[in-house]
């Protein structure tokens, strides 16, 4: 038994279900601040992507000194090529968190429109749900818990589709418009969000079966039983 | 709504050896070797391909040494030794009532854990292989081919005549590895060849497997997993079992494709020898 190379392996886990943790709550906070046009959380929210990018380094440097001293094989290699993955779409889904909080800024003062934020909310709490889903399958190694993200992943699309239609509507009004042509880029960011807690679901199944593919592919949609 | 069909592309299966395209060099059946009654290796199937470097692995007393020693014959050598099963060298047997050991060791030359040249100079040790075999014609071009093979040629062209223990231990083992190839071998078995000798040597000898599996077919037996991920192309895991009678004895447990080995080991004791986690 390699003690060294465990320990480091284990803490390599730790580490990222806490960045995922930290991950949940810029999520939080940058819909709360979106709902109720708060730009001091905005900025909370933030400057809080530093300490994401802090664990995010941490990761990254720790993978680094165990595949120059410790050369893992087999799912030893599997597990610390999928942390690397891993940590890398926590990190996209942390700036995505800021791209909202700037938006709520740069929105600040403008009219907005109810119906929309609630769609909002149901995206951040299904993006939410998909966060622990995917870190839950990770750490029990569990692929049909990841495949399940593709479901997950399809009723977030289904509202950011609802919302750009209604974003659409708004157009026509001027007063909405420039608001709305923002809430655009928010919708988006929520989507990928989603998005890439479906690729660390694809990175646990890479760990379990030893074999790359993609859940979904959006070049050949054919190719997807739905 | 999962894909049907797995997306999964292969991006690396054309630079992946590919063994069933390959001439088989060995083909070993039910291979069991015992010393005295005892078996060391029990019931061992395998083919080992030309041009390629395979590579043995596995813990200590699991029979790798035992089971290179087959492919030339040099079980032969011990007394009490008992080999069973087929050998196939090139399709023919190799414990065939016909065949002259002495001719398969020269087709099919080893190389040792500790370099074990002769007390002569350079340039006898690699010709005295040459000379035992009547293959005297133009000895001084054979000599400086096999060294140049063997990457030690211009280190030692100007001081052919000197004792070739003045050598380092890396160049000692190169020159055993030019003797080997001094005969016109097919094949060249390594038993630990780089066990006994410092990084930058080691890296020497294994950069040269490189070179010369070009020519040649090699197998390597090696405690240092990380060398048998280096240098070869293919991978077999022995391990040791307790067989039915009580006797303990070296298995074949997995033969794949190295990267396979390394990163997707198809059965558990692989996996657990390849990751620290036993042996």
């Amino acid at each position: 038994m390699r003690i060294t190379l465990q320990q480091d392996l284990d803490s390599l886990q730790a580490n990222l279900l806490e960045e995922s943790e930290l991950v949940l709550r810029a999520l939080r906070g940058s819909i709360n601040a979106l709902r109720e046009a708060d730009t001091e959380l905005a900025d909370e929210v933030i400057a809080f992507d530093d300490d994401v990018d802090r664990l995010y380094l941490k990761i990254e440097h720790g993978i680094e000194s165990l595949l120059a001293r410790q050369t893992p094989v087999a799912t030893d290699l599997r597990f610390v090529l999928a942390v690397l993955h891993s940590n890398l779409h926590l990190e996209r889904m942390a700036d995505l968190c800021v791209t909202v909080a700037k938006l709520t800024k740069l929105a600040h003062g403008l009219p907005l429109d109810e119906e929309l934020i609630e769609g909002f909310d149901e995206m951040a709490s299904r993006a939410e749900e998909m966060i622990r889903v995917a870190l839950d399958a990770f750490v029990r190694r569990d692929v049909e818990g990841a495949e399940s993200l593709v479901d997950l992943d399809e009723l977030i699309d289904r509202t950011n589709r609802r919302v750009v239609e209604h974003i659409l509507e708004l157009g026509g009004d001027p007063a909405l418009r420039e608001w709305g042509l923002r809430m655009i880029i928010v919708s988006r960011c929520l989507e990928r969000i989603g998005d890439h807690a479906v690729d660390i679901g694809e990175q646990t199944a890479y760990l379990v079966t030893g074999e790359f593919r993609e859940f979904t592919d959006a070049s050949h949609p054919e190719r997807v039983d739905t | 709504m999962v894909s049907t069909t797995p997306i999964h592309i292969d991006a690396l299966a054309a630079e992946r050896p590919q063994p069933g395209t390959r001439e088989v060099v060995f083909d070993i059946r039910d291979l069991t070797v015992s010393y005295e009654g005892n078996p060391a290796i029990r019931s061992v199937t395998f083919e080992a391909y030309r041009n390629f470097v395979t590579a043995i692995i596995g813990p200590s007393g699991c029979g790798k040494s035992t089971f290179i020693r087959c492919l030339n014959r040099m079980n032969d050598l011990i007394p009490g030794a008992v080999v069973e099963g087929t050998v196939l060298y090139r399709g023919e047997d190799l414990y065939g009532k016909d065949v002259d050991p002495v001719e398969v060791r020269r087709r099919i030359g080893m190389v040792f854990q500790k370099p074990n040249p002769f007390p002569k100079s350079i340039h006898d040790n690699v010709a005295f292989g040459p000379r035992v075999l009547g293959m005297t014609k133009d000895l001084d071009a054979r000599v400086e081919r096999a060294l140049k093979q063997a990457a030690l040629w211009d280190e030692v062209k100007d001081r052919l005549k000197k004792s070739a223990l003045s050598l380092s231990g890396g160049q000692q083992q190169r020159l055993c590895i030019a003797r080997c190839l001094a005969v016109e071998p097919d094949v060249l078995l390594m038993d630990e060849p780089a066990s006994a000798l410092d990084p930058i040597a080691t890296t020497r000898i294994e950069d040269l497997m490189h070179g010369l599996k070009k020519d040649y077919s090699i197998v390597i037996v090696t405690h240092n997993m990380q060398q048998a991920a280096r240098v070869a192309d293919m991978t077999a895991f022995f391990s040791i079992e307790q067989g039915e009678e009580g006797h303990r004895a070296g298995i074949l447990v997995e033969y794949d494709v190295t990267s396979k080995i390394f990163t997707q080991p198809s059965d558990k004791r692989t996996e657990d020898y390849v990751t620290g986690r036993f042996g």
